[in-house]
């Protein structure tokens, strides 16, 4: 396949076979263990467009007209000119410039990225394979206007609404997880390529995923959060997780809420509240014997850590951001510690650092390295036998790789359990859950079954690798996984490919672990249920 | 939006089947979806499900935590699975016409 397919009036561009995709490990590597890729029903096929590769992520509509055609085009370029534009992408265009202008296409990352990979080496889905697009639609219909000129010829790409379309979708087809720009001896990041096509076509042209903006992020403006959870219905779930603590651990504890001036300002993505309160709940024990001054807030977007804007859109993103902080400030807390989630690690501590000047830029940190001096400092009495089970590790991109905090959360493991196994590679070089950049919420479509089967598939066979030897059923084992939104896909993931039942694999968070060490319990906190 | 006839009348739903009119849901509506779902006929111990997921909704306007549901049931996660085969949310929420989860759950 060729750049220039992409503009091809063609009914799909890559025929997806499951046949082809990465071989997995025991037992999977043999039968038919493997569900088929949904297709499109067909009432769907005729509105929708699915002609990259027949799945649909952003739900994108065909035109009905020449016009409309047209337009769609038209809108894309504007955007375009706008993102190179310093006035208008002051944020981005100084990495966005550097990405486009020193790529070598040396394909050396192609092998880094596990999409690519897993898929079976399609060519659509190399690292360079959307950049690459991007450059010549640059070259042949930006040009002058553009204020940045590349220094490209030859460029052989036709501009229609096909174009348009397959590389929205293309954008969609990416992680963000930026393995290839830590193996690109340049520092190409196709990652950031990605995120700037995504951004054109949700500041420019209003399309975005709608379970990331309007499910999402506005929901997350108007309710309070995404999850649709309001304060009314906070303080419920709160109440309800006092009782649930007290029968854990058989001593109530008041789960702190807008205590003014507290120390630290907990933010947890809002999804535990719902999907797994036992972390929640685990972060109110751990502080609570710890000593920690900390209150959890009630305010609107206060118990919501998350910011999708940091997938697809910069005014989404800041209008969250600002919001975050002006919680924090009216709390007067000394500073954000930011949960198991890892995009709002990246949000709220990095990328906010660009917009949160003087008295905005209140002190906001990870709460691993915390609970490492808690685990460390002898506050907590652990007793690593609790967690006499095969546990291993997995690391969030955008805490890990992106931020450099890899060393905390082993300390604790190699603390609180006794059978701790290393994933390879792990660390800074970690693969990504498959969910990452919105992938494990989109739900809508048959997306579902393409983030499981491939862009989930690396970190499946790294799962089954780390656990070879005691992979039957019998032993429980546990996936280790501080992040939600990385929760959220490894159990897509183990439910798409029935893990729990055909290899007794369980995943939760960190702090679950180091509460289940804890010597005094009467009963073992984590319960091993699937869910 | 596409529209289903669900309890003889027409209702918006998602593309995964949600209604999106949650005023027009009712007791025939749910058995319609149950048939669906296969969770029909429905048992006191579905309605017990249903009827709690229902009066969360309207008291606190989003689904209770699946815990929670657990709960206030008595019934755990493989029984709730036993009476909704597509589980507490594709299942026990659709059917008690509540919308489809939103955000990192």
């Amino acid at each position: 396949m060729k750049i220039k397919d992409i503009c091809k009036k063609k009914e799909k561009l890559l025929r997806l076979k499951k046949d082809e995709f990465m071989e997995l490990p025991f037992p999977y590597n043999k039968g038919d263990f493997e569900p088929e890729l949904r297709e499109l029903t067909a009432d769907q096929f005729q509105t929708i467009d699915a002609s990259l590769d027949g799945i649909s992520a952003l739900g994108m509509r065909k035109p009905k007209s020449k016009e409309e055609e047209n337009e769609l085009v038209r809108k894309f370029i504007s955007g375009l000119e706008k993102l190179l534009d310093p006035d208008n992408n002051w944020t981005f265009l100084m990495p966005l410039h550097h990405s486009l202008e020193y790529c070598v296409k040396c394909q050396l990352c192609s092998e880094y990225c596990p999409i690519y990979v897993s898929s079976g080496k399609k060519e659509v889905y190399r690292p360079t394979f959307r950049a690459e697009v991007l450059r010549r639609i640059i070259e042949k219909y930006v040009g002058n206007k553009g204020r940045l000129r590349l220094k490209l010829s030859g460029s052989d790409i036709e501009l229609n609404w096909l174009t348009i379309s397959r590389l929205g979708e293309l954008a969609y087809r990416c992680t963000l997880c930026r393995r290839c720009a830590m193996a690109c001896p340049l520092g190409v990041d196709n990652g950031l390529i990605t995120r700037e096509i995504r951004k054109i076509f949700s500041q420019e042209m209003g399309i975005a995923p709608k379970e990331l903006h309007e499910l999402g992020t506005m929901q997350q403006l108007r309710v309070g959060s995404s999850t649709g959870i309001t304060p009314k219905a906070l303080s419920n779930i709160i109440e309800f997780m006092e009782d649930d603590i007290e029968e854990k651990i058989g001593r109530r504890i008041k789960i702190p809420l807008d205590k003014d001036g507290a120390e630290v300002l907990l933010l947890h993505n809002a999804g535990e509240f719902l999907s797994w309160p036992e972390n929640v709940e685990a972060f109110a024990i751990i502080f609570d014997i710890a000593g920690i001054d900390w209150t959890l807030s009630s305010e609107l977007l206060g118990y919501d850590a998350v910011n999708y804007g940091v997938w697809y859109d910069d005014i989404q993103f800041t209008r969250i951001a600002i919001k975050h902080v002006e919680v924090a400030k009216k709390l007067k807390v000394k500073k954000i510690n930011v949960g198991e989630c890892g995009h709002a690690h990246k949000a709220m501590i990095v990328v906010a650092d660009r917009i949160l000047t003087e008295d905005m830029n209140i002190p906001r940190e990870s709460a691993l390295p915390l609970l490492k001096d808690l685990v460390v400092g002898g506050k907590l009495k652990i007793n690593p036998q609790r967690n006499n089970f095969p546990v291993t590790l997995h690391d969030p991109c955008n805490i890990v790789r992106l931020m450099g905090i890899g060393e905390p959360q082993r300390e604790i493991l190699k603390r609180v359990c006794t059978d701790f196994r290393e994933m390879e590679p792990c660390g800074v070089e970690n693969y990504c859950c498959g969910g990452g950049s919105g992938f494990a919420i989109i739900q809508s479509l048959n997306f579902p079954d393409w983030r499981s089967s491939i862009s989930g598939r690396m970190k499946l066979k790294q799962i089954l690798e780390a656990f070879q030897g005691v992979i039957s059923p019998e032993v429980k084992k546990y996936v280790c996984a501080p992040c939600s939104n990385c929760k959220g896909q490894i159990r897509d993931l183990f439910n798409y490919f029935d893990v729990n039942k055909k290899c007794g694999i369980f995943y939760g968070g960190l702090v679950e672990l180091i509460v289940n060490a804890l010597d005094d319990l009467k009963k073992p906190f984590i319960e091993w249920e699937w869910h | 939006m596409p529209k289903a006839v669900l309890g003889g009348i027409e209702i918006e739903v998602d593309e995964d089947g949600f209604i999106q009119e949650p005023e027009k849901w009712n007791r025939q509506v749910a058995e319609d979806l149950a048939k669906i779902e296969n969770a029909y006929p429905m048992t006191e111990e579905h309605w017990k499900v249903v009827n709690y997921l229902r009066e969360y909704y309207l008291k606190y306007e989003i689904a209770p935590p699946i815990r929670m549901l657990c709960k206030q049931t008595g019934f755990d996660l493989k029984k709730i699975y036993e009476l909704f085969p597509s589980g507490p949310a594709k299942g026990a929420c659709k059917i008690a016409g509540l919308p489809k989860p939103t955000g990192c759950v």
